[in-house]
Parts: C-alpha cells; structure tokens; sequence
C-alpha cells in the first residue's frame, strides 16, 4: 500500500508540486480558520465541548433579528437585482448608439469598493444627505427621514445601496445568456405574430433560465455575507449575521458566540452553494 | 522545450510555496532591518517596538518631536505601530500563544484595560509604580489598577467634555445645560425650532455609548455595576425621555463621526474627546465651537475618565529599555509637548505651560471635566457588563420595555459574569 502511495506521489510529483502553493493558501487561510471557528462554537472558555454559544445565540433577540435581517436582504435584494439587471441586460441586448459607452459605465460600480459605495450612499442617505434635501425641496417631505432608524425603511436603504453596488455583476451573466438565444428565434416569433411580451415570456425567459438560476445562487451566497454597507448605513442598530458575528468578537471580544454565530452563517452559505452546484449542473445539462 | 516548461512551473511553484510559508512566518527581520542598520550608526543599537493608536496628526508629532530624543540618548530605534485599540488584544494574544512576543510596550485605551489583564497579556508593574511622579491626578492612576497590582502606567487621561454652537444657542436664546432638566429642555426647544433634533448623544450601541450611560448612571446616583439600583433606573428612565428629542444621527455618532456631526451643524450640542477641538475649530475654522464640563444629574456631576495607559506586555523583549521609554513618555517634557501639539489633557498637574491661547478655554473645560471624573469600574467582566448595558438600552429606549424589569433582567447577567471572574 505504501509502496503504491510512494509510485503514485512519484508519477504525480509535478501536479502535486504545482497544487501545493494553492492547497497551502487555501488549507491556512480558509480552511484552517474556519474549521477553528467552527471548534470555538462548540466550545467554552474552559475548551470544553458545549451547545451553550447556540443556546445563548437562539435565545438572543438580536441574533433572530439579525437573521431575519439578512433573510429579508438575500431575498428581497436578490429579486430587486434581478429584475433591474435583467431590464438592463435586455436594453443592452438592442443595438442603439453608445451601447458600449453605456455598458462601460453601467459597469462602474462593480470596480467601487464596497466600502467607497457605503460612503457614498451615507452622503445620500443621511439626514442632511442629498435624498432628504430632495424629498424637502419637492415637498414630499417636511422633514428629513431617518432611513437609519431600522425597520423596513433602512432595510430598503440597504437594499438600494447594495443594488447600485452588485445589479451590474447580475446584468452582465444575464446579458451573456440573452447574447446567446439565437437570433433566428426572435425573427420565428415575429413572424408567427407573436408580441413582444409573448416573445419575452415565451422565448426568452425560459431559455435564460440557467443564466438566471445562476445570477440567483451567486448573488444569494454573496448577500448573505453582507456586512460593509448595513455597518456604514445603518449602524449597529440593525444588525445581520455578518455584523453580529463581528460586533461578538470585536466588541465583546467573545469568540465563541461570534463562532457560532459565524457556524450558522456558513451553513447557510453552504446550502446555497449546494443548490448552486446542483443548479449549474442542470444548467450544464440543458446547454 | 516542454522539459524546460516543466522546471520553469516547477520553481515558479516552489517560489511560490515559499512566499505563502515565508508571509505566515515572522516578520521580525523586517523590523530590525528598518531601524538597526540606519545610517551607518553604531550595531549595538538595539529596536524597541512600540504599539499605539493614533491619528495622523498624532504620529507626526510621535515621530518628529517625542521619538527622536529618546532614540538619540538610548541609542535605540523606535519601530511605532498602528495598531487599533480593539485589536492589541487579538494582536498580543496571538504572539503569546505562538510563543513568539515582539512588541515590548503599549499604549492602549483605558476602556480596554481589563481583558488585557484578564487574559494574561501584560506584566504585573507593581514594583515600578515609584516612576509615577507625585503631581500624577490620583484617578488616573488608579485606572491601571487591578486586584490591588499595578498593571499599567499613567500616561494619556482623557474624558469628554460638552461641544456646543455658541451661534445656536445664542440665536435661540439659550444656555449650555448644567443639569439634566436644562438638557431635556435644551433639546426639546431645538427639536421644536428645527424641527429636528440637534442634541447628539453617543447611541451606536458600541462602547462609545456605554461610557455615556454610565455618566449617567453616575450622575443619578446609580452603580453601573448593579445596574438596577434607583440611579441606574432614573438615569434609564431619562434617556427614554430625552431620545425622541435627539439628533436621529446619534444612532451613527462615536468618537469618530460625533466631530464631523458637530462640524456640519448636524449636532448643536455633543459630548466627545478632547481630541475634537484641534479638528473642528483649528482645522476646520468653527470658532463658534465651545466646550464647557458637561452637566450634573439629579445627584451629582460625573465624567467616565478615559485616555490611555502603558503597559508592557509579557514576554517583552526589551522590557528594561520599554520602561525607561515608559518613563520619558511620562516626563513633564513629553506631556508638555503632547498638550501644547495635540491638545491632549496631561496625567500631570505641572504640564500645561506650553498651550496656547486660543486653546486655554477648551483646556478650561477638559480641566472642569476633569474635576468629576471618576475612573471606570476595575473589573475584569468589562465585555459583558459592555454588552449588557448595550442590550438594556436597546429594549428600555428603544423597544420601550419597562425599565425596572429589564434592569433587573441585565442586573442578573451582570452579577452571574461577575461571579465567574470571582469578583
């Protein structure tokens, strides 16, 4: 058996020499943490093994707002971007003048850190930021809104905030599906009398179907990660997995909570992932 | 050709392999190559690394007018590291446990002092307490200390003192509050007039917030470590009065953003460090900007007395030469600079014959802050005492829950925490 391993090391000892500077980055900088994270959930100060952390992490109001929080972001923020990224992919899709102008800067934003789009969308969204100001001068308002002070409304913020941010990423993989229906089919359907509805609704929808599972899965793993922007926009008022996890460690400096925390974030994470694998493969079957 | 494509990928390869292992390795060369060979001088010059937490304006004066003497007369290279007050403890845990310490002193945040000790991370400075001079302010000494031991020198007090629009205030016929009354009806008047609040308080559930509510706390009478006394409780009760009238960014303001709030006109009136008097009105021209000591609650006047402190972590590897460094950070000479630079309040009562006019004022209100400072509790449950505080004030202020139950709920978390420390 050794001898076996010893031939085979031998026969592959370039592949494994070339494997070897991304196994060592991805076994000590994702795995190696995360396995260590996922130790401290299940354990106390002591090193003894323990549920207490989920215990107390179920038994926390803020944790379940938390979780609720990032639910609402992956759901509604996915859908938002969606739809807004497929109206752009589909304008895209027409030939007009300008067009690679307009796909250029529709693109900017996906090269903004997140942390540059936070501030920007603080000077927007701040009391005295330019949305109030315009609400106040076109009399909408009277006052300027809080959009901070939690709830729905700094949900929404937070939604609009990370659509500037990620709906070019969402339109360009739906742009490349809608690139590749051939053309023949929209002439058929013109041909056949068909209106430009039925022939979205009858053609091109579900042929961009595995582009658009894709952009779901993608930017629902991504969504749940969401942590620069509420931190920035909304503060510690409104919390998500991301932010508590963080607020456990850096500010009460518990790491076993923030592990469990972390814990419950990854498994979400992985169940997408998961549908992710499961739906690009069926994505790869139909193509 | 394809044989040469092979060892081509295959040094790549290594190369690569031995960047990965040589960046998670120590990065101690780095250090003394900076420093221990500059300018041709002597090779017994040793490299003190030192940890701190500052500003941009803050290093430039580290750099230029307190490193340089002290270098020259040990004949030692001063390595200074950025290193934010939340993470030295993440920091100096790690070189503990890799057995591997490298920073030889640290100045850090008084509100993070005790899990530094509760973890075991700084020497015990009990026998060298002698280099505390005698005109030290006796609180601030007292910041460093724990179970009787001395585990960190004085060097930085700090506490916050009250900015406010002068201009404002004057324009709607009004006084700085000197209780709590005045203050509710301070930011009732503004929030009628401007139809918004512009009274900030520190609420971004973080540690800024808490030190706000223990000076309340304080200033009712109450003890934040019981937490649902009938100080605790009046000064909880007041905070549900006064939050409809607050500025809505206070949710956003901490020791950061409260400056820029203060400098947009976004608060008329905010408590914050010192530190603000140099940016809002040296640097950004606010000269309507003023400061006085704050106000009294129902029982008495109470600051939370922040700043900084020296340790010396253990394992330091230049621990005689850390001390003798501690020592000159603490001489008049450097804290005169350090007042007169970086408006920074001094632990010593002899150190303010440097700062100029225009800043006396500001160094009038620090000092009048300074009169009701008192240290924050010594206990080794901080984080949980921290959290606690955070909680109750998000269900009583925020959710509107009943004061007296909620307190009683978080006092229980409290004595349970401090049970497990044994205190």
């Amino acid at each position: 058996m050794l001898a076996r391993i010893r031939r085979w090391v031998v026969r592959h000892r370039l592949e494994l020499a070339l494997v070897a500077p991304m196994a060592t980055y991805v076994f000590g900088l994702t795995l190696w943490p995360v396995c260590k994270a996922i130790f401290w959930s299940f354990s106390n100060q002591a090193g003894e093994l323990t549920l207490a952390n989920y215990r107390q992490l179920f038994g926390d109001s803020r944790f379940a707002s938390a979780f609720l929080n990032t639910v609402f972001i992956v759901v509604v923020g996915t859908f938002s971007e969606l739809c807004f990224g497929l109206f752009l992919a589909w304008c895209l899709a027409r030939n007009f003048k300008l067009r690679g102008l307009v796909r250029s800067l529709l693109l900017v934003p996906m090269g903004v850190p997140t942390l540059v789009s936070a501030i920007n969308f603080m000077y927007v969204f701040d009391n005295s930021g330019y949305l109030n100001e315009l609400l106040i001068k076109t009399g909408l308002a009277t006052q300027p809104i809080n959009w901070a002070s939690g709830g729905l409304r700094t949900l929404l913020m937070v939604v609009a905030a990370d659509m500037w941010k990620v709906t070019p990423s969402v339109m360009l993989i739906l742009l490349a599906g809608l690139e590749s229906i051939p053309e023949q089919l929209y002439e058929a359907a013109a041909v056949d009398g068909a209106t430009p509805w039925q022939t979205f609704r009858r053609i091109v929808l579900p042929l961009l179907k595995p582009a658009i599972t894709t952009a779901v899965i993608i930017r629902g793993i991504d969504a749940f990660r969401i942590f620069e922007l509420p931190l920035v926009l909304a503060g510690r008022n409104t919390p998500f997995l991301a932010t508590f996890a963080y607020d456990e460690y850096q500010t009460y400096h518990n790491i076993h909570t923030s592990g469990a925390a972390s814990t419950v974030l990854l498994v979400l994470i992985l169940v997408f992932a998961v549908l992710y694998l499961k739906a690009a493969k069926e994505g790869d079957d139909l193509a | 050709m394809v044989k040469l494509r092979k060892v081509t990928a295959l040094a790549l390869s290594l190369l690569l392999t031995g960047a990965v292992l040589a960046g998670c390795g120590k990065g101690n060369q780095q250090q003394t190559g900076s420093g221990g060979e500059q300018g041709g001088q002597s090779q017994e010059q040793r490299t003190l690394n030192v940890v701190m937490g500052l500003g941009e304006e803050e290093w430039q004066v580290m750099r230029e007018k307190i490193f340089p003497k002290f270098e020259q007369e040990n004949n030692v290279k001063i390595n200074a590291y950025q290193v934010e007050a939340s993470q030295v403890v993440q920091q100096l845990e790690a070189m503990k446990n890799a057995g591997k310490m490298e920073i030889d002193l640290i100045t850090q945040d008084n509100m993070h002092l005790p899990v530094l000790v509760n973890k075991g991370l700084v020497e015990d400075l009990t026998e060298y307490k002698h280099l505390i001079p005698d005109t030290a302010i006796p609180g601030v000494v007292q910041v460093g200390e724990f179970g009787g031991k001395t585990y960190f020198l004085p060097y930085r007090p700090n506490v916050e003192i009250n900015y406010y629009n002068e201009a404002k205030f004057n324009e709607y016929g009004l006084q700085p509050p000197k209780t709590w009354d005045e203050l509710l009806q301070v930011a009732k008047t503004f929030h009628e007039k401007e139809g918004v609040g512009k009274v900030g308080l520190k609420l971004n559930m973080a540690g800024d917030m808490v030190i706000q509510i223990v000076e309340f706390i304080y200033q009712a009478g109450g003890d934040p470590l019981k937490l649902n006394d009938e100080g605790s409780v009046k000064a909880f009760n007041f905070l549900k009065e006064l939050y409809p009238y607050l500025n809505p960014d206070s949710a956003k303001a901490d020791w950061n953003t409260t400056n820029r709030f203060i400098a947009q006109d976004s608060f008329y009136l905010a408590a914050n460090w010192p530190f603000g008097v140099g940016i809002i009105v040296r640097d950004g021209g606010k000269k309507e900007i003023k400061a006085y000591g704050g106000w009294s609650g129902p029982v008495k006047a109470a600051k939370l007395l922040g700043g900084e402190s020296i340790a010396i972590p253990v394992g330091a590897p230049n621990k005689d030469l850390a001390l003798k460094f501690a020592e000159y950070l603490m001489s008049k000479e450097v804290q005169e600079t350090l007042a007169a630079e970086l408006a920074w309040p001094s632990y010593r009562t002899d150190a303010y014959a440097k700062v100029e006019d225009w800043q006396k004022p500001y160094f009038e209100a620090i000092n009048e802050a300074m009169k009701n400072a008192v240290p924050r509790p010594p206990v080794l449950y901080w984080d949980e005492l921290n959290k606690a505080i955070t909680d109750a004030f998000r269900e009583i202020v925020l959710e509107g829950k009943d004061t007296k139950a909620t307190l009683d709920k978080y006092a229980e978390v409290v004595r349970q925490a401090a049970a497990k420390y044994g205190e």
